[in-house]
């Protein structure tokens, strides 16, 4: 079932678009993330659906039901803002309290609602103090549990962990995870961070210049990309994108790159505009290889290690190829692969997406 | 080359101890990276190391001498900050060059040691611009330079790369790692990223709460952290932790946890335990074993939720029992896990802690 509709949702501001044609289904009991860069229009999307902003054009529709004349109110949607915008002078049970008594919620529901809350959000022992004297992560789970407590089956979360640090976010990724489940609710989150979406989404929406670019299940958008940014984007660390010319060779489409020259097999539903085309090429990280035997068929080249980032249980490896940086992971039990400064990396061609240049979408993988 | 000894170091503001008692020697010609959440005392130990903060008490010494009462400009310390201190209206190079001018070195000294930095820090397209007119990475790599250059025994890094854009970052990690094999210098480094303390030191500092928690190689410490904070804050994500009650055992030579196929020998421990309430077993996502057939040392598990972590790979939350233990595992195995799994905890990867949260032992055999 479908919680929440966009019909070609458009947003100027000064004749600057900002949303062009936007179309959304978030399906219900789910956790959606609209993914983007900053500047994506990801802020301005949420304001729209919680009616802080009014479209130029298009159809919002919340259970069902059109709602675009509606003020935010009366949408009931629960929110949580990027900042964290507690009340300093109130203590943390009066902050989240707040949305409640607003709503003329009796006493003592409140009061049961809020240590609820509290408990789930391992913020029972804060209620008390007062919002100068938490640190970031307890501010930030204080924030969660406001916008949480209202009485809704929709929640937009704005960036909530935004500026929190690794660890702080780590402990959120699964309590926000339990929250959504518990509530049984429609949760629509926006981030810029590629392993929060990773490990929160259900469903993401790739949104990029203000258009939903694509739009599916976390799995089949990170493996079965179809647009050139979620391929690069959704996934840490990002992947290498590198230029490619496409042209004819004994019959066949080939690949041209800085490292390789290559076969490609095209979607039989894309035809080519002409007898050479520009295209990018997409690697991910861990499609590098630094096997000492490198399979026949792979794609060979010379690679120099600029810098091996250890994250523990694996390592980034920043490389530099004919002039062109790439990056690699590779798992610590394999970090014996890397000890070498200069060496010889291997990529199947099979793990090769080719995108359009200019519009980005999938044009077809590398051939062995 | 220079060792930097701390004896009972202790500063205090008001009533909180930034820095308690803390008792170390930081090896010379090597990389230390102090690291640690913030308030855990690291930014304060290390400007006091510096000269620019006092102590409570507690003594500072630079090989043998006592510097705790000297003053900052006669430590022979150079120092980075967190935003690049650079002198504004000057190019970058006479930035690099002011300090060994104060020096008095003779022009072709300065000349090779300045064209040294700059080469390790790629600052040769910037070196003729005013500072203000380069971006913030490039101005903490002439900062860098300038510290570096000066060939002070002792460097101190204040998170020189946390304000500056990716690729500047990268281009600092990799000259600071080219420049303290090449230079010899003591290098202390404080951080509160666990990454970039393990790709660029020697060893590391782990602090919390104004104490040393842990002072290793960086592998060591990640793999056998003698305290449940370093298994917690170090990794992506940190160990696994649970809790079991010991209270009850009669035979404290062995017990059993559904995480292992048959009970965990602990009579290695001797009587250790004795008086004991509770111990925590911790290991690490990457070292948990998956696999979709049984073998040998599997315990059976229900597979919670998966997603997709760094490089590709999958983190698999599964319950065994009423325990719910995060595996951390490669791409192809990710994709294939279903509902049903096995699971292997290793010994050799399993470490045990007391209630007080310090290492009783890693490393097991059944």
């Amino acid at each position: 079932m479908i919680a929440v509709e966009l019909r070609d949702i458009t947003k100027s501001f000064d004749n600057l678009s900002v949303l062009k044609n936007v179309n959304l289904s978030i399906e219900e009991n789910s956790i959606t993330v609209i993914y983007g860069a900053p500047i994506s229009g990801k802020s301005v999307l949420i304001r729209i659906i919680t009616g802080l902003e009014k479209p130029d054009s298009g159809q919002l529709f919340l259970r069902r039901e059109e709602v675009l004349n509606k003020s935010p109110g009366a949408r009931n949607i629960g929110y949580v803002p990027q900042s964290f915008a507690l009340y300093p002078h109130y203590t943390v049970y009066d902050n989240i309290a707040y949305p409640l008594k607003l709503m003329k919620v009796p006493k003592v529901t409140i009061r049961k609602k809020v240590e609820d809350m509290a408990e789930q959000l391992k913020i029972a022992h804060l209620l008390q103090k007062y919002p100068p004297q938490l640190s970031g992560g307890e501010k930030q789970r204080v924030a969660l549990a406001r916008g949480i407590i209202k009485e809704s089956d929709i929640f937009i979360l704005d960036d909530p962990l935004a500026g929190l640090d690794f660890k702080l976010r780590e402990q959120l990724f699964d309590d926000l995870r339990l929250l959504q489940e518990s509530l049984n609710a429609t949760f629509i989150y926006t981030t810029s961070n590629p392993l929060e979406s990773l490990a929160l989404a259900d469903y993401v929406g790739m949104l990029d210049q203000g258009r939903i670019m694509e739009f599916g299940s976390v799995e089949e958008m990170y493996h079965r990309p179809k647009y050139v940014k979620t391929m690069e984007l959704l996934g840490f660390p990002a992947a290498n994108c590198l230029d490619a010319d496409l042209f004819r060779k004994n019959g066949e489409n080939w690949c041209r790159t800085k490292l390789f020259d290559f076969p490609v097999e095209l979607d039989s539903s894309v035809k080519l505009s002409s007898e050479e085309e520009k295209g990018t090429i997409v690697i991910r990280p861990q499609d590098i290889t630094f096997e000492r035997k490198i399979p026949e068929d792979f794609l060979k080249c010379q690679a120099q290690i600029l810098l091996r980032h250890d994250l523990g249980g694996e390592l980034v490896v920043h490389l530099e190829a004919n002039g062109i940086p790439l990056v690699a992971v590779i798992s610590q039990i394999n970090s014996h692969l890397i000890s070498e400064d200069e060496l010889t990396i291997g990529i199947s061609p099979s793990a090769i997406a080719l995108f359009s240049k200019d519009k980005g979408y999938k044009l077809g993988y590398g051939v062995m | 080359m220079s060792e930097i000894r701390l004896v009972n170091l202790r500063k205090e503001f008001k009533d909180v101890v930034a820095v308690n008692d803390v008792s170390i020697t930081f090896p010379t010609s090597s990389v230390t990276c102090l690291l640690g959440p913030s308030g855990c005392g690291k930014t304060t130990m290390m400007r006091m190391i510096a000269g620019l903060e006092s102590t409570t008490s507690g003594e500072i010494y630079i090989d043998n001498d006592k510097v705790t009462n000297v003053p900052v400009s006669k430590r022979g310390i150079a120092m980075v900050f967190q935003y690049p201190v650079v002198y504004r209206g000057l190019n970058a190079y006479r930035n690099i060059e002011v300090p060994l001018l104060v020096d008095k070195l003779p022009p072709e000294t300065r000349k090779d040691r300045i064209h040294n930095v700059v080469e390790i820090l790629g600052l040769e397209d910037s070196l003729y611009k005013n500072v203000e007119e380069l971006d913030l990475g490039t101005m903490q790599k002439v900062a860098v330079a300038r510290a570096v250059a000066r060939q002070s025994k002792i460097i101190l890094f204040d998170e020189p790369i946390t304000n500056v854009d990716a690729e500047a970052k990268i281009q600092l990690e990799r000259a600071l790692k080219r420049l303290s094999k090449q230079l010899n210098q003591t290098i202390v480094y404080v951080t509160h990223d666990q990454t970039e303390a393990m790709t660029l030191a020697d060893q590391i500092v782990l602090m919390k709460d104004g104490n040393i928690i842990q002072f290793e190689d960086p592998r060591n410490l990640y793999n056998f952290p003698c305290n449940t904070f370093g298994g917690w804050f170090l990794g992506n994500p940190g160990m696994n932790f649970f809790e079991h009650s010991i209270e009850k055992l009669k035979d404290l030579s062995h017990f059993s946890s559904p995480l292992f196929s048959s009970p965990l020998e602990i009579s290695q421990l001797g009587d250790s335990l004795n008086g004991m309430k509770k111990i925590t077993i911790g290991i690490r996502p990457e070292k948990v074993v998956l696999s979709t057939s049984r073998k040998e040392n599997m315990v059976p598990g229900k597979v919670m939720r998966k997603f997709i972590v760094t490089g590709g790979q999958y983190l698999v939350k599964v319950k065994i029992d009423d325990l719910i233990i995060k595996a951390k595992v490669n791409p192809s195995l990710g994709q294939q896990i279903q509902e049903k799994i096995w699971v292997e905890c290793p010994l050799e990867w399993v470490s045990l802690f007391k209630e007080d949260g310090s290492r009783l032992k890693s490393g097991f055999t059944i």
